[in-house]
């Protein structure tokens, strides 16, 4: 009893550590992508100085934060000031919990699944929330308030998307899913959901075009206008690590995860989860931004009535699939 | 009936206000067609004729003279030939009052206040008659003849003070804090704000989101051209030509050559006719490649920018060849040119143009047809005719809301009226037509450059030597800048320094129009709205 709760913990402590070693250096790979990625959509060549093609540039720019100064604002409340950026970040690693690596290889194989999921961004978007609120500056202030919205808008279309996926596969165990991707990814049958699943996530993680929150050419920087340092490098982490995440769960979802040809199970999930984030940028560095209230139209006129159309669609083919059976 | 309204207002003039004197002009000459002095009483009665003709109001300044104040009214019309019509009034000096007309011209705003500001003149009636151009906390009237260039407030003490008053005043008209419940509040968009094109502040008043009011502060690029070419020779003006409107410098070069020569009676070669209009037309490409990439990048969208920079880099080349020079141009001279064009010029111009081409037709795919940005733009910020004529918009941005008034074609200048191009338009005056307006004009531009890249014929590129002070007598000349009609009003005393230069920047008037255009916008609208202007700020601030 005491060596299991002993080895239990030492397991937790050692998947904790891996897991924020893996976002930090995802993080850093992703910046890098995303520099690379948009210097060639730009006609130019990115980062290319540091290290091979510029692969150090990010290592180099994150010990720059490192050492910067971090700046206080005026007048600013400071529990919630502080507070903030962790509550950004830390739920977003905790993702990582559910994530299925390869068949077996999950750190927790809950049977809610990404429910927990869900429910863990929405307290990143706390954090948000807080941060711009609590930083005494009236573009933050805007800046939460539009990403509250947002992100009520648009969970709604986000777990509706998904339905459809859980109705076909009669569970929410992420790994019970994939497994049953093994003939036919659900994309093939939920074409429909993975489309609003992928509009709905962009919105999720402040991706352009949905990047209202941040918006830098009418709100500064949005929320994080008044953080500097690692705790800008906090934000900056939780969005690209949120990134990965929904793309991560989208190739779960419906590109089949883990399932793929002779190379092992991870090698596939990161493939298509990468090939994922590569998409989202592209998609940033290809459209304008949206208005916020075309933002919300966009959600609750076009995303949830198709979410909800692909809901009853399912489950008639469900049904009927049940009948001629 | 353009010229029935002509002799109405002349004749309306003659027998309702009777001006003190009555002179008619050389169009051809002076660049207006009469000039009249009114009684300063009468002068309301006569702006709201001129506005009920149609006239938009040009420009307004002052002068100062060693027994009084002179104020200059230029009205205008949107039609071919313009209307160009000057209207004074007398100002006494110990008086030192004349009747504001911000009531019958919404331009009128503006200019009154810059002239409060430079010159000290009170116009009684003005609704916000403050400070424009510099700083509230300032005591000087730089524009008066006994101004000899020592700032009154140079005591650092006594600056500062003035700055601290400044602010609680401004604490006291705006209040700052969000208090609870509170939905109304103040948002400085700027000075420092990546969508503001330099030094710009927009005060907005706001509910949540939406806009219910705005007032663009501005000054902070003030240098004072016009001040500074009042104590210096002709000759050493240019450099002032360059960095006003930094981005489209070429047609201010243009307009200060096309004055003098006119002043001066003089005709510049065939060969310089070209090369000026090849020049300003690259130039103006540059200028709204300028606009699209920031635009874009207002927008959200950063790639356009880079490909906007890469074909403006392509003509900064070539012109940087021509001039030696990549920003503010100093290429023109009265009579001619700085230096002939390179052997080179023309074989990269010639390279140019279809590479332009398709990369006009890339931009047309890629971003006029894009679903978002029509989205963003279409309907934002609508200027109405009416509009526009109160406060005296033009260039592109009149263009957009249906009034094809371009001076290349109106009031044509150099070898214009010889060119085939079209003056672009649209009808909605929204940010999405002055985005076509746009468009079209690169092409425009494109055309009228290849249509004479290959014509340039021989010729002298300089007249020789000329006499160095400019004859007396009064000129006005204007020119179709990239953002619109840039006037240039000159009285000359016949010394070696003009006695007064008034600069009419377009930027200035559009700018003053964006207060109604933003009414119950969303604050991404604001930043739409002002992207879709085109404003260069050190040009309205001079």
């Amino acid at each position: 009893m005491n060596s299991s709760l002993l080895s239990e913990t030492f397991k937790i402590v050692l998947l904790g550590t891996l897991a924020i070693l893996f976002v930090a250096v995802n993080a850093l790979f992703l910046v890098w992508m995303e520099r690379r990625v948009a210097a060639r959509f730009q006609l130019r060549r990115g980062p290319i100085h540091v290290g091979w093609q510029g692969s150090l540039q990010t290592l180099a720019d994150a010990l720059k934060l490192l050492s910067k100064e971090l700046v206080f604002p005026h007048e600013a409340n400071k529990f919630l000031y502080l507070l903030a950026p962790l509550l950004a970040f830390a739920p977003i690693v905790c993702a990582f919990v559910i994530l299925p690596l390869g068949p077996g290889a999950v750190i927790r194989d809950l049977n809610v699944g990404f429910l927990l999921l869900f429910a863990l961004t929405n307290i990143s978007f706390i954090g948000i929330f807080m941060a711009g609120w609590a930083s005494n500056n009236k573009y933050g202030a805007l800046g939460s308030m539009r990403a509250v919205a947002q992100n009520i808008s648009y969970e709604i279309p986000l777990l509706l998307s998904t339905m459809g996926v859980v109705m076909a596969a009669q569970t929410m165990k992420l790994s019970e899913i994939v497994s049953l991707q093994e003939k036919a990814w659900f994309i093939t049958v939920q074409p429909l959901a993975f489309l609003l699943f992928f509009c709905s996530s962009l919105a999720e993680a402040n991706r352009a075009p949905f990047d209202i929150p941040e918006a830098e050419s009418e709100l500064v920087a949005g929320f994080h206008t008044e953080y500097s340092g690692m705790r800008f490098a906090l934000f900056f982490l939780g969005e690209y690590t949120a990134i990965f995440v929904s793309s991560a769960v989208a190739a779960a979802l419906f590109l089949g995860g883990w399932q793929g040809p002779l190379l092992p199970g991870p090698f596939w999930l990161l493939l298509k989860t990468y090939a994922l984030v590569f998409t989202v940028m592209w998609v940033r560095w290809t459209f304008p931004r949206l208005r916020s209230d075309q933002l919300m139209n966009f959600a609750w006129k076009v995303l949830i009535p198709f979410g909800i159309l692909n809901v009853f669609g399912t489950a008639l083919w469900l049904y009927f699939e049940k009948f001629f059976a | 009936m353009p010229t029935l309204a002509e002799k109405d207002i002349k004749t309306w003039l003659l027998e309702n206000v009777k001006p003190d004197e009555f002179l008619e002009k050389d169009f051809k000459k002076s660049g207006i067609l009469f000039e009249a002095v009114v009684p300063s009483g009468k002068i309301r009665e006569t702006a709201a004729e001129f506005l009920a003709q149609g006239y938009f109001l040009e420009s307004l300044t002052a002068v100062d003279f060693a027994e009084c104040f002179e104020v200059v009214y230029h009205f205008n019309r949107w039609e071919s030939p313009p209307k160009r019509c000057c209207v004074k009034i007398l100002v006494p000096k110990e008086e030192n009052k004349a009747p504001s007309i911000s009531s019958i011209y919404k331009s009128a705003n503006w200019f009154e206040r810059e002239v409060y500001d430079l010159f000290g003149i009170h116009f009684t009636d003005h609704p916000n008659l403050k400070r424009i151009l510099l700083p509230e906390s300032s005591a000087i009237f730089p524009l008066l003849k006994s101004f000899k260039g020592e700032p009154a407030g140079s005591d650092v003490e006594q600056s500062l003070k003035l700055i601290e008053e400044d602010k609680e005043g401004f604490e006291i008209r705006y209040p700052q804090t969000i208090t609870e419940h509170q939905k109304e509040y103040y948002l400085n968009l700027g000075p420092q704000h990546p969508s503001t094109h330099g030094v710009l502040r927009i005060l907005l008043h706001l509910s949540g989101e939406r806009v219910l009011d705005a007032e663009p502060i501005i000054g902070y690029a003030h240098r004072h051209h016009e001040k500074m070419m009042e104590i210096q020779t002709y000759q050493a003006c240019w450099p002032n030509m360059g960095r006003l409107d930094y981005v489209g410098a070429m047609s201010y070069n243009f307009a200060y050559a096309l004055l003098v020569e006119k002043a001066m009676g003089i005709q510049p070669s065939r060969r310089v006719e070209f090369i000026r209009v090849i020049t300003t037309e690259l130039n103006r490409i540059t200028s709204h490649l300028l606009w699209l990439g920031t635009f874009l990048m207002d927008l959200g969208a950063f790639t356009p920018f880079f490909y906007c920079f890469d074909d403006r880099e392509r003509i900064l080349d070539i012109l940087e060849m021509v001039t030696g020079e990549r920003l503010t141009y100093d290429y023109f001279r009265f009579g001619g040119l700085d230096k002939d064009v390179p052997a080179d010029f023309v074989p990269a111009v010639k390279a140019f143009i279809p590479h332009f081409k398709k990369r006009l037709r890339d931009y047309d795919l890629l971003i006029t047809k894009n679903i978002i940005f029509q989205k963003r733009t279409k309907g934002v910020g609508v200027l109405s005719r009416e509009n526009a004529l109160a406060y005296g918009v033009t260039g592109p941005c009149l263009r957009a809301s249906g009034v094809p008034f371009d001076l290349r074609r109106d009031e044509p200048y150099s070898i214009y009226p010889e060119l085939d191009f079209d003056v672009a338009a649209a009808k909605d005056g929204d940010v999405f037509s002055r985005h076509l307006v746009r468009m079209q004009e690169m092409r425009e531009s494109l055309k009228i450059v290849s249509q004479i890249i290959d014509k340039i014929p021989p010729g002298e590129i300089t007249l020789g030597k000329l006499p160095k002070n400019v004859p007396k007598g009064e000129t006005y000349t204007a020119v179709e800048g990239a953002r619109g009609l840039f006037g240039m009003c000159l009285l000359s005393d016949g010394s070696l320094n003009p006695y007064r230069l008034k600069l009419r920047t377009p930027s200035f008037s559009n700018l003053n129009a964006m207060i109604d255009m933003v009414h119950g916008c969303f604050v991404s609208d604001v930043v739409s709205v002002l992207g879709s202007l085109d404003v260069v700020l050190p040009e309205i601030d001079r």
